[in-house]
């Protein structure tokens, strides 16, 4: 991309994306994306997990550069090198975790980096800064002291404190019509929170334009003058909304419904009589309510729910990460209590995880060393690893699972996102395993391997292993499983059942999500 | 299995990518081989079977020192006891081979191997970083054995030729040598050929998938703490044999050259990857920088400066910063 100014048929809009893309290895995380930003609004972006919205929303503060396609700001074609830089041309993000200090004060966070613009005779001017630290505390209509430290200010103060620094910040740089980008900001807010965060955000749209994401779908229609719908790294309609339709937009998200066979239904199994695993009224104070739950031989549950329902902590219990408080956990038929993950996987459970590259693989080692980790004791005799077991029993997985690599001596980290997936999967199939939670199997990685990966899931529930998977779409979850777990707010909603003949769409399963 | 280009994305066809492939050990050889010729270019007498005797013998020292801080290192922790235990075990060892005759030996290394393990009990019971933990038990390894004794004591007459074990000669090779060597062979198998040796490095590469995968992590960071108790042990062995006495400052030096010993192999600071072979050729490259540097005159107010140069070329080299954003 040059620097070099070109006309803008829209002199309106102050950020225009045409046909962005960007590739991550084989992954194509937006492809071709028209995006576009007037003054005075705000934008809803709504979209499924890795729909692509982080993505654009990355390469808009300059976290990451493009492949390909226009940017224009203000109509000049523009390339960030990193967030600095697009703070200059006023362009912001708060992030969903928000990165302040918790113990410095309001004053401390708001000017941290800045306070060059206050010295006087050398020292910092404090005086000048708290009036002007007050001045910008009340733009957001948050009467704090400014003395105040970040620790003992609630969450939605906190947000509402890292809005006002954004703000300050642009202007600061000059900018007339500021974009700020609002990552998940009402997910820490109580009802009342949330009211006070929308009004304060019409007041500044006044002056301004702002980016919402957000999952929850009624509060970005009623809060935004503009809502835009990706899926699967496509840009895929907008609506002014006014006249947006919350379940239409639900289609839009999750797609067309199912196609053909693509999760493989034909090959679905009934799962056998006899239960893997039984959870009775197990419960964990703060994450979830006592629930029951069963797992059959052969059978494929889908956990399905957002973030925080408390799916994530229900599956730590059960591979020894976390403890449950209370109820029993039975694997065949057995009672068991988990300690520490190995616990777990000597009880047969195993768990490919969401971050395959920081916990499901050494990286630095080479795919033998990875597949045979679980094992390594079998691999010899007296004690000591026999190097040509450990080439055979590797070689026979890297085959079996159709890793591809030109050698087992090939470091994990050298190998694309699909195959690193492989070997994770190929590691505690080698283990042994009868139960095996697969989180997020898919995410990150390319459409044939997609393809791959549920045929191996077919392939293992037709050998009898137990499998609870979450996966990135709702499609996927309702394409693979057996049944589908719905949670929401620390309890089980809903079980459905998804036998091959008759499918829920997700238009019957997503109200009981939200 | 076919390959296609995009599904593998091996090493860069350009020279600083594939120098970026190159496991460290190569570097270090490379960088050993440099300065043996140099050194003999410089001073022919460099390499002379008498110097080689005693480039043999502070290698070994620094080798049975070196590879129990290897695994210390490869875990991501570092233990700086090792000097203080050695200075220990040496006055130890003194007092009690009149009495105990051959079995002050092991006694000596049992006596290193507790010490490791209360080391790996601080790191992972209590918690406390390996740096402040060992710097504290470090400093009681040495109060202890000036409470022993404050001042050299030399080994009973009658026991001298006990200490053949260690200043003897078999097939022509001085013993120390051969010791260390065993002591390598030992660890070097236990590194590669069994569960907990592979543990280590795992735990070191990726400590968070490893508690995934059912690694006791604790027990691992004991067994590599523990050995290096057990190779301190029998460094300390090593020197209050060939010098006949044991004095509490005797290990003094080799903390820090015990930790320059296991860089200079090329095994990374942030854990996870190097092991004994490297070690082996730091602590003979060290010991030739440090011989070589004396016989071929160079001012010893300068050797020092050289041998940091040295240790931060490789660390430079060997340091992998992708693992970490921020250098502390």
């Amino acid at each position: 991309m040059s620097n070099a100014p070109s006309a803008n048929p829209n002199r309106t809009s102050v950020v225009l994306m045409r046909r962005m893309t960007k590739r991550f290895r084989a992954v194509t995380a937006l492809d071709r994306v028209d995006f576009e930003i007037n003054p005075h609004e705000i934008v809803g972006l709504v979209g499924e997990n890795g729909a692509g919205k982080s993505t654009l929303m990355k390469i808009l503060v300059g976290l990451y550069h493009p492949d390909a396609g226009e940017f224009l700001i203000n109509g000049k074609a523009i390339s960030f090198k990193d967030s600095n830089d697009a703070m200059r041309h006023g362009i912001g993000m708060v992030f969903q975790d928000g990165c302040m200090i918790h113990n410095l004060s309001i004053l401390d966070n708001v000017f941290l980096g800045h306070e060059e613009h206050f010295i006087k005779y050398g020292l910092m001017d404090k005086k000048r800064m708290r009036d002007e630290c007050v001045k910008i505390l009340a733009k957001v209509k948050v009467e704090l002291d400014p003395d105040t430290l970040i620790r003992n200010v609630t969450s939605a103060e906190k947000q509402m404190v890292e809005i006002a620094r954004l703000l300050w910040l642009l202007r600061f740089y000059g900018a007339e019509n500021p974009v700020m980008i609002l990552d998940e900001p009402t997910t820490v807010l109580q009802e009342q929170e949330v009211k006070t965060l929308f009004d304060t955000l019409r007041e500044l749209k006044k002056s301004s334009s702002i980016i919402l994401i957000s999952h929850r779908l009624e509060e970005v229609i009623a809060n935004s003058d503009r809502v835009v719908i990706f899926k699967d790294g496509k840009y895929i309609a907008q609506m002014p909304s006014a006249n947006a339709d919350i379940h239409q937009i639900e289609e839009l998200m999750v797609g067309r419904g199912m196609l053909g066979n693509h999760y493989i239904e034909d090959k679905q199994r009934e799962p056998a009589q006899r239960f893997r695993l039984e959870l009775e009224n197990v419960y964990k104070r703060g994450s979830f309510q006592p629930l029951s739950l069963s797992l059959r031989e052969g059978e494929i549950i889908s956990l399905v729910g957002l973030i925080g329902s408390g799916k994530e902590e229900l599956c730590r219990c059960i591979l020894g990460l976390a403890h449950f408080d209370g109820g029993r956990v039975l694997v065949e038929g057995k009672e068991r209590n988990f300690r520490t993950p190995s616990d777990a996987i000597a009880c047969g459970i195993g768990h490919v995880p969401i971050d395959r590259r920081n916990e499901g693989l050494a990286l630095d080692y080479s795919v033998v060393s990875n597949i045979n980790m679980l094992i390594l004791r079998q691999l010899g005799r007296y004690g000591l690893i026999a190097p040509w077991r450990e080439r055979e029993n590797a070689g026979h997985w890297v085959d079996e699972i159709r890793v591809k690599t030109p050698s087992v001596y090939v470091k994990c980290g050298n190998l694309s996102g699909g195959n690193q997936q492989k070997v994770v999967i190929a590691k505690w199939l080698s283990s042994g395993v009868k139960i095996l939670i697969l989180d997020h199997p898919t995410r990150g990685i390319d459409i044939g391997a997609k393809e791959e990966i549920y045929k191996r899931i077919r392939l293992l529930s037709e050998a009898g292993m137990s499998l609870i998977i979450m996966c990135d779409t709702l499609e996927e979850d309702i394409g693979l499983g057996n049944r589908l777990v719905i949670m929401k707010d620390g309890s089980v909603t809903r079980e459905v059942e998804c036998s091959k003949e008759a499918k829920p769409t997700p238009r019957d399963i997503i109200e009981a999500i939200v | 299995m076919t390959v296609q280009a995009e599904e593998f994305e091996g090493a860069k066809r350009t020279l600083a990518g594939r120098l970026k492939e190159t496991p460290s050990i190569y570097f270090s050889i490379a960088v050993l081989v440099f300065f043996v010729l140099l050194f003999y270019w410089h001073e022919p007498a460099f390499l002379e079977s008498y110097n080689l005797g005693i480039i043999g013998l502070s290698a070994a020292i620094l080798l049975t020192v070196g590879i129990g801080q290897c695994w210390t290192i490869v875990t991501g922790g570092i233990d700086l006891s090792v000097g203080g235990l050695i200075s220990l075990v040496s006055v130890i060892f003194v007092l009690t081979v009149g009495t105990l005759g051959l079995w002050a030996y092991p006694f000596c290394l049992l006596i290193g191997a507790c010490c490791g393990y209360i080391n790996g009990l601080l790191l992972t019971r209590i918690k406390i970083p390996s740096f402040i933990a060992t710097l504290g038990t470090g400093g009681i390894f040495v109060s202890v054995a000036y409470l022993i004794t404050p001042k050299a004591v030399s080994v009973p007459g009658g026991s001298i030729k006990l200490l053949n074990v260690v200043n003897g000669s078999t097939f022509g090779q001085k013993n120390a040598i051969l010791l260390s060597l065993l002591f390598f062979l030992v660890f070097f198998v236990i590194q590669y050929f069994t569960p907990i040796g592979r543990n280590i490095f795992y735990v070191g590469s990726n400590i968070k998938m490893s508690w995934l995968s059912g690694v006791n992590i604790v027990s691992t960071k004991n067994v590599a703490f523990t050995f290096s108790g057990i190779g301190a042990a029998a460094a300390g062995l090593i020197l209050a044999s060939r010098q006949f006495s044991g004095y509490p400052t005797i290990g003094a030096p080799y903390i820090l050259s015990s930790i320059a010993t296991v860089v200079l192999g090329g095994t990374a600071m942030t854990g996870g990857a190097g092991g004994m072979l490297n070690t082996l050729i730091g602590a003979v490259l060290m010991s030739v920088l440090q011989n070589g540097m004396t016989v071929t005159g160079v001012d010893v107010y300068l050797q020092q400066s050289l041998l940091g140069t040295m240790i931060i070329l490789c660390v430079w080299v060997s340091f992998d910063r992708n693992k970490v954003e921020i250098v502390k």
